[in-house]
This record gives structure tokens, C-alpha cells and sequence, in this order.
């Protein structure tokens, strides 16, 4: 009876409690209306701003004036107009060209990270050398959010000077190396997008007008047609060297020495060595050459990097020699490429019987000869195989000779910058940007794993309280200084509009991909949308939210007051995100940049991205909103952000209802509701998971039979009941 | 090629032999016709240069890439400042098992070299090089001469008849044997790279990489510096269709008078005193090279044997200033 008063009582205090304190409330209510509608007003006149900043950018399409291009091509007197394939503009200086000038878009159509046109006007001189760039046209940043146009543009000026035949990798965090350069800060992506679309672009048009060997990115090893041994030859698949006697002698006789007996009735017209060579990987020539099967079987074992050469011979002469049956070298050949020489051994060498290929003459002798991997050999480059001939001097002195056969692998084979026109990004772009990331990747996906044991084990966590709050205090310190400002992986709404914006134009995997960081987070937010709500991202990975619930912690252990907006007010304020979000939407369906300014009602850009180094109306405004979350917990989180409303949307379809109630909740007790950081719980005891941060607060009440009213209840009457049979069984024992 | 490697005595010698005996090169024709393109580099330690004129530049710049390449190959066969080149290796182990096509040819004619010069012209004399660049080095303050003793002991060693080139593999016939390709590697080098170059089309080219070579297409001047005093130009050459090359004692000394310098005579061991400078042309970088090297340890009178042994053109050698003899044949 006695418990069952003070649970009474309790209640009544509390509801008490309410009450008084509500006036105060509503005054402060009020107030807070007044400063909101002013941010918000400052917001959309910062918004204004952008969107006026960022449209004066786009110069598209208009006539490249000839101030632009002396920017871009420094030395250069005049210019020639648009043309050739790829286009690009000749840069005179006087009656001399003295290099080219570009566009991206127009040589390799290349796409910014928002999938729209990025358009950079740059130049290449006859060395090679970039001379200069200057973006024409973007829609960037989308996923970046912490950039300006103005980082942009500075970045591309480095490119100037640069060559372009050793392209500098572009990173995150560059050192002083100097084949790297960093990347615009928290515009990593867009970053990689531009060199790629610069050096690419630069490539192209230098191949094309002859100041750049023709790309090496490969060889088609694929590609296939019948073609019989006449056609190889002609096209210079196979290439070949013709030696005479005669001609095989010149260089001994020179010296004063015979290769072969003048008496002997040799006619030196006659031959002595036609050796034909080739690259047989490619399966055009391979596969011609050698028939189907045998072809297979040979490529099937073979490694990304091996290359197969064929040679065969006819004439006195033979290229193989006797030598390599002893001493394992095939001592006649060498295969010289650039500055590398590549000599063959036994355990290389393939011996072959017969040519399936039709027109093909009989071979006196026949070899493939196999390069492994890491050789250094590069299909796509020219090479020569080099033969050598030995005479004796009359006092038995060996003197030698070489012959070289030059090969080239006929265009066709190549796989240039143009043949990958249709993908303006190469597949290896977001495989190295993974690469470069692993260390952070793996963390992540830690802290991830982490998160999840938590909401996996949420039960048996929260009934160690000291032991919960230690680690989500941890956990919020972690997202904020890891994820947020050293990982730069805060997530935005502009996040969301560009992936829907991709859905309604061209998706590609690759975009997203390109920030791995970013990739995760987004796949796990998704996960936990369907399983829990947005909370499992606002409560524990979004970095400002972080931000903002550490420095209240710290205000309320300075004894800051703390509001509590009045519920009827609350649930009123609560649409003001969803619209924020749907305004964005609308705008973005039909002008991504200006979604992006408009983005700007978010403070991760100033807070998170750029560390609050920004211009000072954007430090005001995030100031502002964190001096709001001092007394109101996590005012953003609740009333604006348009990214919490992004998500709570699709957070509709989650599967389960994981946050444990009893009946009591909300008709005898409001314990909870109190204690909810952001009041998520309504008057009638229901978690509202649109607003649920899912930080678990209300669960460790749950099992707390010290806080919550009903356990509390229900170990009293255990206690009591225990005192009881004690004390029954005293008596018995007595 | 490292920046970091301190200047050793052989760039010291063809940084003097480029410069000094013969650095004068101007393209003859003027302003008019094809452009004039030059590259500068180094090759094997010394400076080096291509000079091209050439109507399509993009070509001419991938031709000066390739000869880069080819240069570099090279270097990584001759170079004896390079501890893994095929010539480090051989000379370490005594014996090379897959020699590159460029090393087995090149030691071929430097035997055929040597024999047509008795002897004079031996890529053996390595080991005797080495000491005595190894015993000035380690006694710069009093300049002892070195031990008679040793030089013969060491001289014995030198003979390029003890080379095996044969069966595809190099081997030294003794213990201690050491070749150096200094006398006729650049040459080598030339003769490649101008060959690439008449193979690509080219005609109006010269190239200097230690010796120099001009195609037939242009004429080409050079000059010859005065062994005594570099500024002083003694002569004049055009050249056209060939090659030329200087040996000069004074290019290196290994001491301050002179008696102890690069060039050795393999039948005695010391550096001979005769002739300062000889300059030769041939119709390859590599004749011209060995020839120069050969007549410059001989004495003057078999200068014209020499001469006509090697097939050379033309060779002018310098006794002393007033003491100039040009050889034709």
C-alpha cells in the first residue's frame, strides 16, 4: 500500500512539475518562433546569394572569347578556329603553331559528378605540357559540400605546366610527392573527375596531332575475326625481316671477314633468313594463327600481363640455334622495347608444330616465346626483336652482327582514350580512390559493425548504464572527430537529390562509388531505414548531430537551463524540415546548383566540411544554430534539417519496432517523454521514430527499477513480499 | 642516372674531352630551312646532344625519345658506374652467362680492334686504370709514384686475347681480369642512335654523345680544341656522312704533371708522352673511337699504319702546339 502511494505521489509531481513549467515555456516558445523565422530568413537570403554566385558561373556555350584562351594559352599570339578529331584549336604564335587549345566536353564528353556537363577549357603545348585550364561549365559539388567554384577553379590552374605524359595521381591528403596533388578538400571526387577529364581530354588531342604516342592503356586481347596469314602480314600483325646471303654478309665483309665459304657455290642472292614475328596474345593474330583450341588452351593459363610472341622462320639461319639445348638461352634473340631488353629462356619457350591459319607457308622452324608478368613489356608500345649473326675470323676470333625486326602493333588493336569515349571515367578511377581509402574504409565499416552489435545487443547494453553512456559518448566523440572532420564523410541532402536526380538520367554505380566513405555510410543508412528509422544515422553517424549533442552535454554541465518546447508547439515546428526538404527537391528537379545553395539551410558544410574557416555569415549562422542546441537539444536535428526529413520519409516502410513500451507508458507515466533529448516521445507514451534519434535514452529507463515507475513498483512489492516470507520464516524457524 | 652520385674521374674526363677538345659544334646552315632542334642530356657521365632538323617537330620529338631509351639501354650494358650493368657484372664475376647482343658484338670488334692495332687498343686495361686512379686518389698530398712492381704485375693481366665470347656467354680468361668499354662504348652509342635516326628517315642530324657523328644530309662544323689550352681552336672540321673522335691524355691526368694520365699503353703499362691529342675521323663513330684511342698511346710514326688499318679517313694529331700532323689517306 505504502508503494503504491509514493507511485501516487510521484506521478502527481510530475504532472505538477509540467505545469508550472509551462508558461515559461510558451514565453520562450515564442521567442524562439521570432529567432527562427529570422535564421530562417538569413538562410534563404544566403541562399539567394549562392544560387546568384553560382549562375554567374555557368559561361556555357558561348564563344570562347580570346581574353579566356590568352589565359589558358600564355605565349600564344592567335588562334586557329574549332576543328579536326577530337576538335581542338590551334595556338599560333606568330605563323608557328605552337600548340592546341580544348575543351573537355567536346573530346571526351565529360560528366561531373552530378552527371551533367563538365566543361574545362585547357591547353597543350608541343612538349606535351598542359598550358593552362579554366572550367567553362559545372554542376559541381553534389556530393562534396564543402567547395566553391572558386576552389574549383584554382585547382585546375595547377594543372598548368604539367605533363601529360606522367600524370600526377590526384589524392586526398597528397604529400610531397611529386607525383601527386590534393585534392580540393572535401571535393575529392570532383576533383579526380577534372584532372580526369583534363589529362584525358589533353591525351586525346595530343595523340591525334602527333605530339603524344598513341595511348598505352592497351591492347583489345579480344577482339576476333577469321583473317588468313596474307591479311596478318599486310596490316602488320605479323611482321617480318629478309635477310640474303648477301645482305647477312655486308657487315663481316666489311670487316674483313666471310660468313660462309665463297667457294662452297652458295648463290648469295639465296636466303638466309626470313623470320617473321608477332604479338599472338591479342586472339585476333593468336587465335588466326594457332586455331581455336590450341588458342584457348594456351590463353587459359595465362596471366593479366603475359604476353605470347610468335616467330617463324625459313632460310639457312635458324633463330633458335642449338646453344639453349645446353645452356637453357635462346643466346641468338633479344626483344628490345624502349630501354629494356627482354632475352628468352627454355622454360619460356613453346614449341609449335603447325599454323591452322590459311595462306600461311611451310616454317623450316617455329616458336612462341612467353614474357610473364611484371616484365615491364608494354603490348602497346613499338618493339624490335633482335637477331645476331656470328662469323670467324680467321684466327678463330667470333665476330657478330644484329639484324633487327621492328613491330608494331597495328592500331586496331589499341584501346585508346577514344575507344572508352562512351565511359568518360575510367573503371579504375573508384577502384584506386578505394585503394588510397582502405585504412579509413575498414575503420569505418569497424564503427559500423560496432553500431550494429549495440543495436543488436540493445538490451543487455542498456541495463549497464555507466558502461552505455560511456561508450556512446565515445561513439559521438569518434563520429565527430573522425567521421566528420578528418574523414569529411557527413552526409547531405544534396546526397539524396543527386542520387534521385541519377535515377531520372543516367545511373551509374560509379559516381556513388567514388566516395567510399560516403558509399558505406549511405548503404548502411539504408539497411537501417528499413529495420529501425533514421535514427541509427542521426543519432550516432551524423557528425553535426555529434557536434550538437556533445557541446548541450557540456552546456547542462555548466547548469545551462534546458528548454522544453511545449508539445502542442513542438509537433508544429516539426514540419518546418519536411518542407525545407520538398522546396529543395522541387528546385533540384530543375536546377541542381540551386538546390545546392539552397542546401545551404544545412551547417555541415561550415561546421563539418570546412571547419568553420568560411566567410563569416555562414560561421553566424552555424553559430547560431549550435547556441540553440546549447538550451533547445539538437534544435536542427529537430525543426530544420532537410536531410532527418530525406530519411524519415523512406523510414516509413521499417520492418520492426524495436524500442520496448509498457501500457503504462504515457497514461500513468512520462518519465521517457522527459528524458527524450529531442522529445520524440509523444504525451501518449509513443515514440515518434520520424523524430527517434534512436540514442536508446528511453531504454535504459526502461530497465532501470530504480527510474521507471512500474519496475520500480514491481520490485517493491518483490521486496516486500521477500521481507514477508522473511519474516514468516523467522517465525517458523523459531 | 642519380643526381646525388658525386662527380668521379671519368665525367671529370669526358666533361673535359666533351668541352674542351671539341665543344664547338654549330649547324652550319643558317636561319633558313627546317627547324632546328636540339636535346641535351648525358650520357655514359658525359654531356650528350642530338641535333635535329626536321620539317614534322612531333616527329622529330618521339625520334629524340626513343633515342633517350635507347641511350638509356645502353648505358645499363656499358656503364661502369652502374654496379648492376652487364660490364659491372662481368667484371665482378668474371664470367656474364646471358650477355646482351650489343655487350657480345661490341667486345667482338674491340678484339678485331685490337688485333688490327697489335695491341695498342685492349678494353682489358681496366684493372691497371683502376690502380692507378685508386693510388693518386688515396695519396693526393705527396704524389709518390706508383710501384713499377705492381703496374707489371697488373699488366699481365691485360690482353684482350683472353676474352671467350663464344657459345653465347662472356667469360675472363684470369682471375682479376677487368674490361672497360670507355674507349668505344660512346662510339657504340653513336653509331646506334644515328642509325636510328637515318632508319626513321632522318638525314640532317649530328649527334655527340662523347664522340660525334653527322649524317650525310648536312654539313656540320667542328671544331678541335687546343689540347693546351681548350679556348684555343687549331682546327676546323666540316663533317658530312662520318664520324670523328678525340683522344686526349690531358683530358684526365691522374696528377698535376701530366705523366700519369687516362690513356695507358697496354705494352708497357704507363701512359705514353708522345702525342697530346689525336683526332680521327671514320666512317663510324666506333672505328673512330677505337682508332683515336689506339694512335693516341702509339707512337707518332704508326699513326698512318694505324690509319689505314681501321680504314679510317682522316686523323690530326697533336705533338705539341707548334707540332701539328694531319694524316690523310
Amino acid at each position: 500500500m505504502e508503494a503504491c502511494d509514493k507511485f501516487h505521489l510521484t506521478l502527481r509531481g510530475e504532472i505538477r512539475m509540467k505545469t508550472e513549467n509551462s508558461r515559461n515555456n510558451w514565453i520562450l516558445g515564442f521567442d524562439r518562433i521570432r529567432s527562427g523565422l529570422r535564421l530562417l530568413a538569413c538562410a534563404g537570403l544566403i541562399a539567394i546569394m549562392m544560387v546568384a554566385a553560382v549562375s554567374t558561373r555557368a559561361i556555357a556555350d558561348q564563344l570562347l572569347s580570346t581574353e579566356l584562351m590568352n589565359q589558358v594559352f600564355p605565349g600564344a599570339t592567335h588562334y586557329g578556329s574549332m576543328d579536326g578529331e577530337p576538335p581542338a584549336i590551334a595556338a599560333y604564335k606568330n605563323e608557328e603553331i605552337i600548340g592546341y587549345l580544348f575543351r573537355t566536353h567536346a573530346v571526351v564528353r565529360s560528366l561531373g559528378l552530378s552527371g551533367k556537363t563538365l566543361d574545362i577549357l585547357s591547353g597543350l603545348d608541343l612538349n606535351g605540357a598542359i598550358t593552362g585550364a579554366v572550367i567553362l561549365e559545372h554542376h559541381e559539388p553534389i556530393l562534396a559540400i564543402g567547395v566553391s567554384s572558386e576552389d574549383l577553379e584554382q585547382f585546375v590552374k595547377e594543372f598548368a605546366g604539367m605533363d601529360v605524359r606522367s600524370p600526377v595521381r590526384v589524392v586526398r591528403r597528397a604529400g610531397n610527392r611529386p607525383d601527386q596533388m590534393d585534392a580540393v578538400s572535401g571535393a575529392t571526387v570532383s576533383s579526380l573527375l577534372m584532372a580526369d577529364a583534363i589529362f584525358q581530354s589533353a591525351r586525346a588531342v595530343g595523340q591525334s596531332r602527333g605530339i603524344l604516342e598513341r595511348d598505352a592503356s592497351g591492347v583489345d586481347l579480344t577482339g576476333f575475326e577469321p583473317v588468313d596469314w596474307p591479311k596478318l602480314l599486310q596490316e602488320g600483325s605479323i611482321a617480318q625481316l629478309r635477310l640474303s646471303l648477301m645482305e647477312a654478309e655486308a657487315p663481316f665483309i666489311e670487316k674483313g671477314v666471310r660468313l660462309y665459304d665463297p667457294t662452297s657455290g652458295s648463290d648469295p642472292g639465296s636466303l638466309f633468313i626470313e623470320l617473321s614475328a608477332g604479338l599472338a596474345t591479342p586472339a585476333r593474330i593468336g587465335r588466326n594463327l594457332l586455331g581455336t583450341q590450341y588458342f584457348n588452351r594456351l590463353t587459359a593459363g595465362l596471366e593479366d600481363g603475359e604476353h605470347i610472341f610468335f616467330l617463324a622462320a625459313n632460310g639457312r639461319y635458324s633463330f633458335k640455334g642449338t646453344s639453349y639445348i645446353k645452356t637453357g638461352r635462346f643466346d641468338r634473340l633479344q626483344l628490345v622495347q624502349g630501354s629494356n631488353r627482354f632475352a628468352f629462356e627454355r622454360d619460356q619457350h613453346t614449341r609449335i608444330e603447325k599454323l591452322q591459319i590459311p595462306g600461311a607457308p611451310e616454317f623450316r622452324e617455329m616458336a612462341l616465346f612467353t614474357l610473364p608478368t611484371g616484365s615491364g613489356f608494354d603490348p602497346a608500345r613499338p618493339w624490335r626483336m633482335e637477331l645476331i649473326v656470328e662469323a670467324s675470323t680467321e684466327d678463330g676470333a667470333p665476330l657478330f652482327a644484329t639484324h633487327a625486326l621492328e613491330y608494331k602493333i597495328p592500331d586496331r588493336y589499341l584501346l585508346t582514350a577514344e575507344s572508352s569515349r562512351i565511359t568518360p571515367r575510367s573503371k579504375s578511377l573508384w577502384k584506386n580512390v578505394w585503394l588510397d581509402r582502405l585504412p579509413d574504409v575498414v575503420f569505418l565499416l569497424a564503427m559500423l559493425s560496432f553500431l550494429g552489435a549495440i543495436f543488436f545487443l540493445q538490451d543487455q547494453v542498456v541495463q549497464r548504464r555507466r558502461l552505455y553512456k560511456i561508450m556512446r559518448y565515445v561513439f559521438l566523440a569518434v563520429t565527430l572527430l573522425w567521421l566528420g572532420w578528418y574523414s569529411v564523410a557527413q552526409l547531405s541532402v544534396l546526397n539524396v537529390l543527386t542520387f534521385a536526380g541519377a535515377l531520372r538520367t543516367e545511373f551509374q554505380w560509379d559516381f556513388f562509388l567514388l566516395e567510399p566513405l560516403l558509399f558505406i555510410l549511405w548503404a548502411f543508412v539504408a539497411t537501417a531505414l528499413l529495420f529501425g528509422g533514421r535514427g541509427a544515422y542521426c543519432g550516432w553517424l551524423c557528425p553535426f548531430g555529434a557536434l550538437q549533442e556533445l557541446s548541450n552535454r557540456i552546456a547542462q554541465r555548466f547548469r545551462v537551463p534546458q528548454i522544453r518546447v511545449p508539445f502542442g508547439l513542438h509537433e508544429r515546428l516539426w514540419p518546418i524540415k519536411y518542407i525545407v526538404f520538398l522546396g529543395l527537391f522541387a528546385v533540384s528537379l530543375s536546377a541542381i546548383d540551386m538546390a545546392q545553395a539552397g542546401a545551404e539551410v544545412e551547417p555541415f558544410k561550415t561546421a563539418i566540411v570546412m571547419r568553420f574557416i568560411r566567410e563569416w555569415p555562414f560561421v553566424v549562422y552555424v553559430v547560431a544554430l549550435l547556441g540553440a542546441g546549447l538550451f533547445i537539444e539538437r534544435a536542427f536535428c529537430r525543426y530544420l534539417c532537410p536531410l532527418g526529413a530525406s530519411l524519415a520519409i523512406p523510414a516509413r516502410i521499417r520492418m520492426f519496432e524495436w524500442l520496448k513500451r509498457r501500457w503504462h507508458c504515457g497514461r500513468q507515466c512520462n518519465i521517457c517523454a522527459s528524458k527524450c533529448p529531442v522529445q520524440a516521445i509523444h504525451p501518449n507514451g509513443s515514440i515518434n521514430p520520424n523524430e527517434c534519434i534512436y540514442c536508446l535514452n528511453c531504454q535504459t529507463i526502461y530497465f532501470d527499477d530504480t527510474i521507471c515507475p512500474p519496475l520500480i513498483d514491481r520490485r517493491k512489492r518483490r521486496e516486500a513480499r521477500a521481507e514477508a516470507r522473511a519474516e514468516a520464516g523467522g517465525d517458523n524457524d523459531e | 642516372m642519380t643526381n646525388s652520385r658525386p662527380i668521379n674521374r671519368r665525367r671529370v674526363l669526358t666533361i673535359c674531352a666533351g668541352m674542351g677538345a671539341m665543344a664547338m659544334l654549330a649547324p652550319q646552315v643558317g636561319s633558313a630551312g627546317p627547324p632546328y632542334q636540339e636535346w641535351r642530356g648525358r650520357a655514359l657521365g658525359g654531356p650528350a646532344r642530338m641535333a635535329i632538323r626536321h620539317r614534322n617537330e612531333a616527329l622529330a620529338r618521339k625520334l629524340v625519345a626513343q633515342c633517350v631509351d635507347e641511350i638509356e639501354r645502353l648505358e645499363r650494358i656499358f656503364s661502369l658506374y652502374r654496379r648492376d650493368s652487364e660490364i659491372s657484372r662481368l667484371n665482378r664475376e668474371g664470367r656474364l652467362d646471358d650477355p646482351s647482343h650489343d655487350l657480345r658484338l661490341l667486345l667482338g670488334d674491340a678484339r678485331r680492334y685490337g688485333s688490327l692495332s697489335g695491341g695498342a687498343f685492349d678494353v682489358t686495361i681496366q684493372p691497371l686504370w683502376n690502380f692507378y686512379a685508386r693510388h693518386f686518389a688515396a695519396r693526393p698530398a705527396y704524389m709518390a709514384d706508383p710501384a713499377p712492381r705492381e703496374v707489371e704485375r697488373l699488366n699481365r693481366l691485360v690482353d684482350y686475347r683472353g676474352i671467350d665470347i663464344r657459345r653465347g656467354r662472356i667469360v675472363l680468361g684470369q682471375p682479376g681480369m677487368q674490361v672497360t668499354m670507355n674507349g668505344i662504348a660512346q662510339g657504340y652509342i653513336t653509331d646506334r642512335i644515328a642509325n636510328m635516326l637515318r632508319d626513321a628517315g632522318l638525314d640532317n642530324v649530328l649527334v655527340d654523345l662523347g664522340e660525334i657523328s653527322a649524317l650525310e644530309g648536312g654539313a656540320w662544323k667542328v671544331g678541335i680544341a687546343d689540347p693546351g689550352d681548350p679556348s684555343n681552336r687549331i682546327a676546323q672540321l666540316t663533317i658530312s656522312g662520318c664520324a670523328i673522335a678525340t683522344s686526349a691524355g690531358s683530358g684526365t691526368k691522374f696528377e698535376p704533371s701530366g705523366r700519369f694520365h687516362h690513356l695507358l699503353d697496354p705494352a708497357t703499362g704507363n701512359s705514353p708522352q708522345g702525342c697530346r691529342s689525336a683526332t680521327v675521323l671514320a666512317p663510324s663513330a666506333v672505328a673512330a673511337d677505337a682508332l683515336a684511342t689506339a694512335i693516341a698511346v702509339s707512337p707518332i710514326d704508326r699513326a698512318e699504319t694505324l690509319l689505314r688499318a681501321f680504314g679510317g679517313y682522316r686523323a690530326i694529331l697533336v705533338a705539341s702546339a707548334r707540332n701539328i700532323l694531319d694524316i690523310s689517306v
